[in-house]
């Protein structure tokens, strides 16, 4: 079996399946930390825009939007990622035909459910994200999602926070996005110093009160919370911090 | 600043209001502070399982009327509050910069006049828009009596509005809501939804309502059966063009000989809105669901108390039946009905095939064939039992009771 290791971005990616799909036995993946077994054969990958390239065209050439697909699917939190898309490239130039909906076949479903979990977690993080009001008036927004989304966020919060300087900082991967009320950027950023405003405190307050009075006591469903807004969320939600 | 205390009272007071969708609206920030998501946006989820979406509050507690039910009304003893509009205004922009939420729902009681009241509702959106530059969803509480044109007014400023028709019959709004008749509901629901057609084709670019009306009714509090109020909820949908009905069942804050002292369970407004669902997205009357004197069963959904009752149209071909038969199949909801239709474009589907795409065959196996073979079970008495166990699991779980169509897909519940 052969090991290709990529750099992680995604002309790594196309790159790898370039040189990988014709192969019977390969696998990809941009995990450093992989366990090989003895029969493996490793090799790193130097991304190749022609070779991403001349990937990217074929597989447009069956289904117009694989390539935004993988993606999506390249920001997924899952360690098999690269295989999941892997998989998915080679049933398209198997089947030679657009096979974004045939849910029956295995490496299609999986990749279906890798692509709508970015999504989803996406869609949630529009609700769930907190901005805390800097002492500057910039709004500053931490949170650790499983996928590699903060970018599919910034559009979003450009247009509705149009009027405000704002920071989406995801920790886990120490990257973020930047908006300046006119253009945003992603950057990388280490440790964020912070300085609250005086207000904060008052606001955060109301509406953990908010929170609470809202609750209809008489009829608990802790179930259907946890369900809905998973417990792996809430160290960054004020309502749920402590308590 | 508001103050917790004032902000504990008008949140108490307006939660029992179940509507907390922002669905609906597109509008476009116009160099401030806010847009409106069509698809609705959660928040945050609290312990009883809602969805926060919207700050929900009343903007005054203080009544002039003597709603039975309501533990507002002028004759009880209960702390009063009231909120100026700048402090609603300052109160929605800090939580809506925070992300904390997507908009306002205002309501209030009727603390002077109708149209006093309808006045100040007005003011207060008015300034959020004009003053405070918000372009966030707003969902504005109708008052009853207020003068139609007061009631237009707010309509070309907010997103969505809504009149509560309260109860089920005009019998039982009588008894238990004497101050409001059943014109001071209805009537301005139809001006609105006339409205909203005028302008829809004129096809002027300023919006009214642009997330429409919708409507809510206790359950429980009086004796209408479940055929009666699907049948009232079905014509709503149709002559009101509402966008949602909502159920609240009853729960007994206030002690009067004229209401019953048990709340009613959850589970009838779960199979209420199971039945909703049927009527808006699934292709079913209410006729076929539910006879006017009955209640629904509550020991199946009511797509598999239908199938019962109609054994004779299945089983049915997973690879030939139309998408409008695929959804009457209990257990298959509209997402797996969407997936089937679409994979065998590609290829006959085996039973197989459909486990691997994740459709849940519990219950939808003694209803399908798959390629020509059946699977499920011939014995009427044993598909009944296994349709049972799965009722009997689902009353156990409640799922989905307080979820707009928003998070209910996004959760995949509320599919049955
Ligand atoms: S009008 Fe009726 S329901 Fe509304 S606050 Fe007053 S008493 Fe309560």
């Amino acid at each position: 079996m052969k090991i290709f290791i990529t750099d992680g971005s995604c002309d790594g990616f196309f790159t790898a399946v370039f040189d990988a799909y014709r192969l019977p036995d390969a696998a990809i993946t941009s995990d450093n930390r992989i366990q090989l077994s003895f029969d493996c054969e490793v090799e790193r990958v130097n991304a190749d825009g022609a070779k991403s390239e001349r990937v990217k065209r074929g597989l447009s050439k069956y289904d117009r939007s694989a390539v935004a697909d993988i993606l999506l699917v390249l920001r997924s939190g899952n360690g098999d990622k690269e295989q999941i898309a892997f998989e998915y490239v080679k049933t398209i130039f198997d089947k030679k035909t657009c096979v974004k909906k045939a849910f029956n076949i295995p490496s299609v479903e999986i990749f279906r459910e890798t692509r709508d979990k970015v999504t989803l977690e996406a869609h949630r993080m529009k609700g769930f994200l907190r901005f805390t009001e800097c002492a500057d008036g910039m709004l500053y927004a931490p949170y650790s999602p499983d996928n590699d989304i903060t970018d599919m966020l910034m559009p979003h919060f450009a247009a509705r926070l149009k009027n405000q300087i704002f920071v989406i900082h995801d920790v886990k991967r120490k990257t973020a996005g930047i908006y300046n009320r006119q253009r945003w950027i992603i950057g990388r950023v280490g440790e964020a110093k912070i300085y609250i405003s005086e207000q904060e405190k008052t606001f955060s307050e109301l509406w953990k009160k908010y929170y609470d009075s809202v609750n209809i006591g008489e009829r608990p469903h802790e179930k259907q919370m946890r369900g809905y807004m998973p417990a792996r969320y809430w160290k960054f939600l004020p309502e749920k911090k402590d308590g | 600043m508001v103050d917790e205390n004032k902000l504990k009272i008008l949140t108490e007071a307006a939660k029992y209001d179940v509507s907390c969708s922002s669905s609906g609206s597109r509008r476009k920030n116009e160099g401030g502070l806010g847009n409106a998501y069509s698809g609705g946006i959660c928040h945050s989820f609290t312990p009883d399982g809602r969805c926060i979406s919207l700050l929900k509050i009343l903007m005054s507690n203080e009544c002039l009327y003597e709603c039975e039910y309501c533990p507002n009304r002028r004759s009880a003893n209960t702390p009063r509050a009231k909120l100026t509009p700048d402090e609603i205004c300052e109160l929605t922009i800090s939580f809506y910069k925070r992300n904390y939420i997507e908009g306002l729902f205002l309501s209030s009681a009727v603390c002077d006049s109708p149209n006093r009241t309808m006045e100040l509702l007005v003011e207060t959106v008015t300034k959020l828009r004009r003053d405070y530059n918000f372009h966030g969803y707003i969902h504005l509480k109708g008052i009853p009596h207020a003068d139609e044109e007061i009631v237009m007014k707010a309509a070309k400023i907010v997103d969505r509005m809504s009149y509560n028709i309260e109860l089920p019959s005009e019998k039982s709004l009588k008894l238990l809501a004497p101050q409001k008749t059943k014109q001071s509901l209805i009537e301005p629901m139809k001006s609105l939804k006339n409205a909203i057609e005028y302008e829809r084709s004129e096809k002027s670019s300023r919006r009214i309502l642009p997330a429409g009306q919708t409507t809510q009714m206790i359950i429980g509090a009086s004796p209408e059966s479940d055929g009666q109020i699907l049948k009232l909820t079905q014509a709503l949908y149709r002559n009101m063009n509402l966008k949602r009905v909502y159920y609240s069942s009853y729960i007994p804050v206030v002690k009067s000989e004229k209401l019953p002292s048990v709340g009613a369970g959850l589970l009838r407004e779960h199979r209420l809105y199971q039945a909703d669902w049927l009527i808006r997205f699934y292709g079913f009357d209410v006729e076929e669901i539910c006879d006017e004197s009955e209640n629904l069963s509550p020991d199946y959904d009511p797509k598999c108390a239908w199938a019962l009752r109609n054994m004779q149209l299945f089983p049915v071909e997973i690879n030939k039946a139309p998408l409008a038969v695929l959804l009457r199949v209990p257990g298959i909801g509209a997402k797996s009905a969407y997936k089937i239709c679409e994979a065998r474009k590609y290829s006959e589907l085996s039973f197989d095939d459909l486990s691997r795409m994740r459709v849940v065959l519990k219950r939808a196996r003694h209803f399908i064939t798959c390629k020509g073979k059946f699977y499920g079970s011939d014995n009427a008495i044993q598909i009944k039992r296994a349709l049972l166990l799965e009722g009997i699991n689902e009353k156990a779980e409640q799922l989905s009771m307080f979820s707009d169509r928003a998070t209910a897909i996004s959760a995949l519940t509320g599919e049955i």
